[in-house]
């Protein structure tokens, strides 16, 4: 304490025992954890937030990753997948010690997830800094474009891909004039990138508005698309409060059947479904996981997720399935040899006639070349809200019809820019 | 009792510098991380123990350094180049920090700097073609001499050791007095003719130099940045550091950035629920050690002292509140304040 005159001089020998004390638990804990090298054992470390703001899509995370090892067992190309699971609490710092731990420690030969750009960003860039393959679902556009590594690959569509197709069938549909309203971060912007370069493209004209991360009270926006009166609002949002809130205040200006209103991949997601209630049905969405969809695969993953964990299987859980099923595929591929960067390539050699996304394949840059779906949420049999899928726009790429150099002359969407050049 | 104090002392430090030779990497990994958050938990507690102020912000000061390091080190820029501009951003930084705070203190300061972390955090995420917004500047390289886990440790621990002989050399000097002055009766001070207001904005650029050295190691360490840097959590977290170690001690964000880190970043692989592990942890501090764990040893070590002038009764141990607005003192034999400082921060 500040204040205290004496009994200073006890205080230096005690606060370095007190170090000494943390010392030693860190540097113990450290060593204590062996290095296991077994033969015919893959380990893949997968990280994913189960504690945190985003806690949830963690969890579904896991269980998608676990669901698929369940159904198909452990063994693939003739070693068996051991997983190691980190929690990364959506920071990027703690993240990156997971990532770490599991390389130097764990002795893992790839790493799976997380989710959040930013901490997909890091680990990929620490991972394949270390020689080693990691499979990422985040949306994050620049991590197969302008920041794309042969050691990463994606198993998911990058945030702008799936809106492409949106821009463009909204001009077909008539519409000439469009509102934007996408969250003021990377991923908002790449969404409304996406869908902003198609319209205009074709022809239309866009009026953008950005809102901030966690908003509480939507009723500005709202009426700044009453006064633009624009054919069709469109809506980038990475689902949660605030996609909930903006949709029940669209609704209670009457917006909703005024206006056509079209949402991204991750919107009107599964945990929007369930909370929004009546006035979802009928919400038109483009993306690229539609749990409805007429597949044997996508029936299979659903009744069995249903069932295992009582829930719609989310995109999150959808992505992490997929990843399994590319790793392990890709072990196949390689008979179990897991080599860097050959590994990536027998895995971006993975090529499905049908997935729980559709038929897939992936692009030089390791990004899913697929089908993106418009769908309509509407009541299941047992009164759930789902995506039935309208429409389906196959072989989309990241780079929309604009090809990889054109497209990648541009910077990264962000606020400033939305208008990929025709 | 100083013959043991100098022998412990000096067997820590000889572990800590041998470490990198025994150590693998990931544990390293993890010393310097406590190192970097003990760093940065120092220049909160600067603030918390020796002026009463509550910094809710501290990771906002860290996080621009640390941007300033990463933008010129995605440049491909000389590591000088890359401090020197580290250093602008931090002073400039704190130089906003402190003249918006330096005629507030309690709550207020408290809520000013919540709202200039978070505009640093807010600027970090818009500002995305200098930061690359929330994705964050990958790229960035530690110097060629640091790159190696362990060179960069005993980098880290180094300045960690510069930091707290700063602090405990500024806590010693008049200046200090002067802070802990402005703590104890800040409207006696200023009616004395201290420049009270000037102190606080001096103390606050201390303290900024202090969070930014942290910062340039955080960015040097992950080699990445991100808003998240900036985030409320992170200058949470260093509060919590200081209360859990030991609020006005020299030694307490040492311990408690090794309580912080060693749950969040290790204990958290092995248990699921290490948020609410932090939080009993932070709890039980509260209710039963408000000191800290530094002030309990030290109640304990005073206790159990053979021989110990205090004959029966322990002597006293002045608990001070955290807000530094009450100073309790319990049990016979507690100091007057006036020889305040002259042997503990």
């Amino acid at each position: 304490m500040g204040h205290r005159s004496r009994g200073g001089r006890s205080a230096r020998p005690v606060g370095s025992a007190a170090l000494a004390v943390a010392l030693a638990a860190v540097v113990g804990a450290g060593a204590a954890v062996a290095q296991d090298q077994s033969g015919g054992t893959v380990k893949v470390g997968f990280i994913a937030p189960v504690t945190g703001f985003v806690a949830a899509l963690g969890q579904d995370m896991r269980n998608g990753w676990d669901l698929y090892w369940t159904q198909n067992g452990t063994t693939a190309g003739g070693v068996t997948v051991e997983t190691i699971y980190e929690d990364d609490a959506g920071d990027p710092e703690v993240a990156l010690t997971k990532a770490r731990k599991l390389v130097e420690e764990d002795g893992v030969q790839m790493t799976a997830g997380p989710i959040l750009a930013n901490t997909a960003y890091a680990v990929a860039d620490y991972v394949a800094g270390q020689g080693l393959p990691s499979f990422h679902i985040t949306g994050a556009d620049d991590l197969t474009q302008r920041r794309a590594n042969p050691l990463v690959l994606r198993v998911g569509y990058t945030s702008s891909q799936s809106n492409f197709p949106a821009g463009q069938w909204a001009y077909d549909q008539g519409h000439r004039t469009a509102v934007t309203l996408c969250p003021d971060y990377a991923f908002g912007w790449e969404s409304c990138g996406g869908f902003v370069s198609a319209f205009t493209n074709a022809g239309g004209t866009v009026t953008q508005l950005w809102h901030p991360l966690g908003n509480q009270d939507f009723a500005s926006y709202m009426t700044d698309i009453q006064a633009a009166g624009p054919d069709v609002v469109f809506v980038g949002s990475a689902g949660g409060p605030d996609a909930i809130l903006l949709y029940q205040t669209y609704a209670g200006f009457g917006l909703k059947d005024t206006t056509p209103l079209i949402g991204n991949c991750c919107f009107a997601d599964q945990v929007f479904l369930r909370e929004i209630g009546d006035i979802g049905a009928g919400i038109e969405s483009f993306g690229y996981w539609v749990e409805s969809r007429d597949s044997d695969e996508v029936t299979a993953f659903v009744s069995a997720y249903e069932a295992a964990y009582g829930d719609t299987p989310s995109l999150y859980a959808a992505g992490s399935y997929m990843m399994a099923q590319v790793i392990a595929e890709a072990l196949e591929a390689t008979g179990g040899v897991v080599d860097g960067e050959a590994f990536v390539s027998a895995a971006r050699g993975v090529s499905l006639a049908d997935s729980l996304y559709g038929p897939l394949a992936f692009d030089d840059l390791n990004n899913p070349v697929g089908p993106v779906y418009r769908t309509r949420v509407e009541p299941r049999e047992d009164g759930r809200l789902v995506h039935v899928l309208q429409e389906t726009f196959p072989d989309v790429s990241q780079f929309w019809t604009y090809g990889q150099d054109a497209f990648l002359a541009n910077p990264v969407f962000s606020r400033d820019f939305t208008g990929v050049a025709p | 009792m100083r013959a043991v104090a100098v022998g412990l002392g000096g067997l820590v430090l000889f572990a800590a510098f041998s470490a990198p030779l025994v150590l693998a990497p990931y544990p390293l990994t993890l010393l310097s991380l406590v190192c970097i958050a003990a760093i940065l938990a120092g220049s909160v507690n600067l603030l918390m123990g020796q002026v009463g102020l509550l910094s809710m912000g501290h990771a906002g000061i860290s996080a621009a350094a640390g941007y300033g390091v990463a933008w010129a080190a995605v440049r491909d820029m000389d590591p000088l180049i890359q401090l020197a501009v580290a250093l602008g951003v931090t002073l400039v930084v704190s130089l906003v920090f402190g003249l918006m705070t330096m005629r507030t203190n309690g709550i207020v300061f408290l809520m000013i700097t919540l709202a200039l972390g978070m505009t640093v955090n807010g600027l970090a995420q818009k500002l995305s073609s200098l930061t690359g917004g929330q994705n964050g500047l990958t790229g960035v390289r530690r110097p060629p001499i640091v790159a190696d886990q362990g060179a960069f440790y005993l980098l880290a621990l180094v300045m960690l050791l510069v930091a707290l002989a700063v602090t405990y050399g500024l806590t010693r000097s008049s200046f200090g007095l002067t802070l802990r002055g402005v703590r104890e009766s800040e409207g006696r001070m200023s009616s004395l003719g201290y420049p009270v207001a000037r102190a606080k904005l001096l103390a606050v650029i201390c303290s900024g130099l202090m969070a930014g050295t942290a910062g340039v190691l955080a960015a040097w360490q992950s080699e990445f940045m991100s808003p998240a840097a900036a985030g409320f959590s992170r200058s949470a977290f260093a509060v919590v550091m200081v209360i859990v170690g030991g609020t006005g001690t020299l030694l307490g964000p040492v311990v408690g950035a090794g309580v912080v880190v060693g749950i969040e970043h290790w204990l958290s692989s092995y248990v699921e629920r290490w948020p609410t592990l932090l939080g009993v942890v932070l709890i039980v501090v509260v209710l039963f050690a408000r000191g800290g764990v530094v002030g309990a040893v030290q109640d304990l070590i005073r206790r159990w002292r053979p021989g110990d002038r205090g004959g029966a009764a322990p002597p006293g141990v002045p608990a001070l509140a955290t807000d530094g607005e009450a100073v309790v003192m319990t049990g016979p034999g507690a100091q007057a304040p006036a020889g305040a400082g002259k042997e503990d921060l």
